[in-house]
């Protein structure tokens, strides 16, 4: 195979599943995904990430109405092994006994692939994933990411028009998962397929997909770029579950908040009843409460290295999260003001 | 075999109870083992065509150490095909996983439940052991994890493995320590036809019957069979029986295709005889 643009393009058409009993665990849902996109779906447990994952796949079928488009043609009725799809899962069980090489050729086995163009194939996977040395060695005696690296090519190596991976880092150790991570973005920037990823790990989500969509009780809650998902969240559980977030309620005044603390500008805010709105911890400054619209007490101090993570008690109805230079000195009880730059605080439906 | 019906078929083949013990040691005073799974990978690397997978279904160490894992793997090295493998009682768990690093489910606790894909057929291996028991029994869990598996691509035959039987043999020492909740597995495999085969180790010898309308086996062992003793009073025994091991073939078809199960004593036996001489005649 060649490295780039392989892969199909994608499209979810009202695909909803209910399973017998009557629980729907995935309600319709229509989803465009671009070939040679990375897509992360994200989510809590239960949120029906691994379901689209699974419809996708042809592990299951969607509720009567829904639909997979493969590059524009419909493949809902086609069973998996006849649709081309390389997976990955948390549990990426090898074989023991066989060699690297063994075991990544053994899908073209199964399938017949002559000799001669299996291990041609194995070879160019093998290089792709950096493991061009280990070809003769026994998967026992890999390292945990070697390993994770050896099931990828297996996956790969079958050529699929889509590659699915359902938290393939899960089980690994934390180091482990981060140096993995970026592993995984160069690979799936240098092979070009299309890739779904499925995670509950909003930093892998972050770091990998070219699109995030986030997901909670069976429902697409939002899909956007990393960097929309995160400075502009569609809603509440987006703002709460993506990285850390400050929750403000209060009642609205033209383009003011008023707060227990003071007040705060938001750009768009319009005189109502109670508004909710999210302000990220390091968007927040300490400055002197001298003068400051906006202040509270400092309650809690965490040095964590490369920042001060503090909580600031009486500025909202409850205590806020900031993260500060981790040069600032300021003690616990000190009367601090908070500014945060315009645009910085995004309003919410809740 | 011509080329064309190789093609068509997925041969699975099932060896049980190999009990290894450590280096050195021999089981219940007088079986060798190891020479037993020695022979044992000697005949699968013989069979011609070779098996697409080997399932070990369970009793794979004989009281779950380290060192045992560790001869079978040593002892398994020179198989050629791929196996996989399901606990038995004898097993342990936690000793698997850190033994079969690679193969292992990787969830750091629980049944090591797992499913495979072989082109159209699915193998779904079940932990029915229960830490520190003899008897079998799946979890609530692992039953709803087995209902969503076979619920997905409903259209692929899945064979079901699992240590122990799900049915009665007749031998009582035995039976005593059978699937527990059989009743259980049994409804769920008739939600979903699909399941063509539910397939057992722990007796050590071959039986056959039906289970929830699909057929069912229990895989001889391939090194020592436990004694058929029929007295419900009989005590536990075994004998050294010519051991054997299952080759379960599946045949794809225009609609449905077939499995069929042939049993193998392990051995190398004289022959083949042709039937018929250079001019057609019967000899």
């Amino acid at each position: 195979m060649t490295a780039n643009g392989k892969g199909v393009s994608l499209r979810l058409e009202n695909c909803a599943k209910t399973y017998p009993g009557g629980i729907q665990v995935l309600s319709p849902m229509t989803l465009e995904i671009a070939r040679g996109e990375t897509v992360v779906l994200l989510g809590p447990s239960g949120c029906g990430k691994t379901t689209t994952l699974r419809i996708i796949a042809g592990l299951i079928q969607p509720d009567h109405g829904g639909r997979v488009l493969f590059d524009g043609v419909d493949v809902t009725s086609v069973p998996i092994e006849k649709r081309n799809v390389g997976m990955v899962f948390q549990s990426y069980a090898l074989f023991p006994n066989m060699t690297v090489a063994g075991n990544i050729g053994y899908g073209l086995k199964i399938r017949h692939v002559p000799k001669a163009e299996r291990r041609k194939r194995v070879d160019a996977m093998m290089q792709l994933v950096g493991i061009d040395t280990l070809h003769d060695r026994r998967v026992d005696q890999l390292s945990g990411g070697q390993r994770q690296r050896v099931a990828l090519a297996r996956a790969v190596a079958c050529q699929p028009r889509v590659l699915l991976l359902d938290e393939p880092l899960t089980a690994l150790d934390a180091s482990l998962r981060d140096r993995l991570r970026t592993d995984l973005n160069q690979l799936f920037r240098s092979l070009g397929i299309t890739t779904i990823y499925v995670t509950h790990d909003q930093g892998e989500a972050m770091a990998l997909g070219d699109r995030i969509v986030v997901m909670t009780k069976g429902t697409i809650a939002q899909v956007g770029t990393p960097d929309e998902i995160y400075f502009r969240p569609a809603n509440r559980f987006v703002a709460e579950f993506i990285g850390a977030a400050n929750i403000l309620e209060g009642p609205l005044q033209s383009e003011v908040m008023l707060l227990p603390g003071g007040q705060l500008h938001i750009d768009g805010g319009r005189t109502g009843d109670t508004a909710v709105a999210m302000v990220r911890p390091e968007a927040i400054g300490i400055v002197s409460p001298d003068g400051a619209s906006w202040t509270g007490r400092i309650q809690t101090k965490i040095f964590l290295g490369d920042r001060l993570r503090l909580t600031v008690a009486e500025a909202a109805t409850s205590a806020i999260v900031v993260d500060a230079s981790n040069r600032l000195v300021v003690q616990v009880g000190d009367r601090v003001g908070l500014t945060v730059p315009n645009g910085s605080v995004r309003l919410l439906t809740s | 075999m011509n080329r064309s019906t190789e093609v068509a078929q997925t041969i699975v083949a099932q060896i049980s109870d190999p009990h290894i013990k450590r280096p050195g040691e021999v089981a219940y005073g007088v079986i060798d083992t190891a020479q037993a799974l020695g022979r044992c990978v000697q005949f699968l690397n013989s069979l011609v065509p070779k098996p697409d997978i080997v399932v070990v279904s369970g009793d794979i160490a004989d009281s779950g150490r380290d060192e045992e894992y560790r001869h079978f793997q040593e002892l398994m090295a020179p198989l050629v095909i791929p196996f996989v493998i399901l606990p038995g009682n004898h097993d342990d768990r936690a000793a698997i996983r850190r033994s079969f690093p690679a193969a292992a489910d990787l969830r750091s606790e629980g049944p090591l439940n797992a499913v495979m894909r072989l082109d159209h057929l699915v193998l779904v291996l079940l932990d029915s052991s229960v830490p520190g028991e003899p008897h079998g029994f799946l979890g609530s869990d692992t039953l709803a994890w087995l209902d969503v598996r076979l619920c997905e691509d409903a259209e692929s035959p899945a064979l079901i493995f699992l240590h122990h039987p799900p049915f009665v043999t007749g031998i009582r020492h035995m039976d005593v320590q059978n699937l527990r909740n059989a009743d259980a597995l049994a409804e769920v495999v008739a939600r979903h036809e699909r399941v063509r085969l539910v397939a057992a180790g722990h007796v050590h010898r071959a039986a056959f019957t039906l289970f929830a309308g699909v057929p069912a086996v229990i895989a001889p062992g391939i090194s020592h069979a436990v004694a058929l003793d029929l007295d419900p009073a009989g005590l536990p025994a075994f004998r050294l029986e010519t051991p054997g091991l299952y080759l379960h073939i599946w045949t794809r078809g225009d609609v449905t295709g077939q499995l069929v199960s042939h049993a193998l004593p392990i051995g190398m036996f004289d022959g083949p005889y042709p039937f018929f001489d250079a001019e057609g005649r019967l000899r």
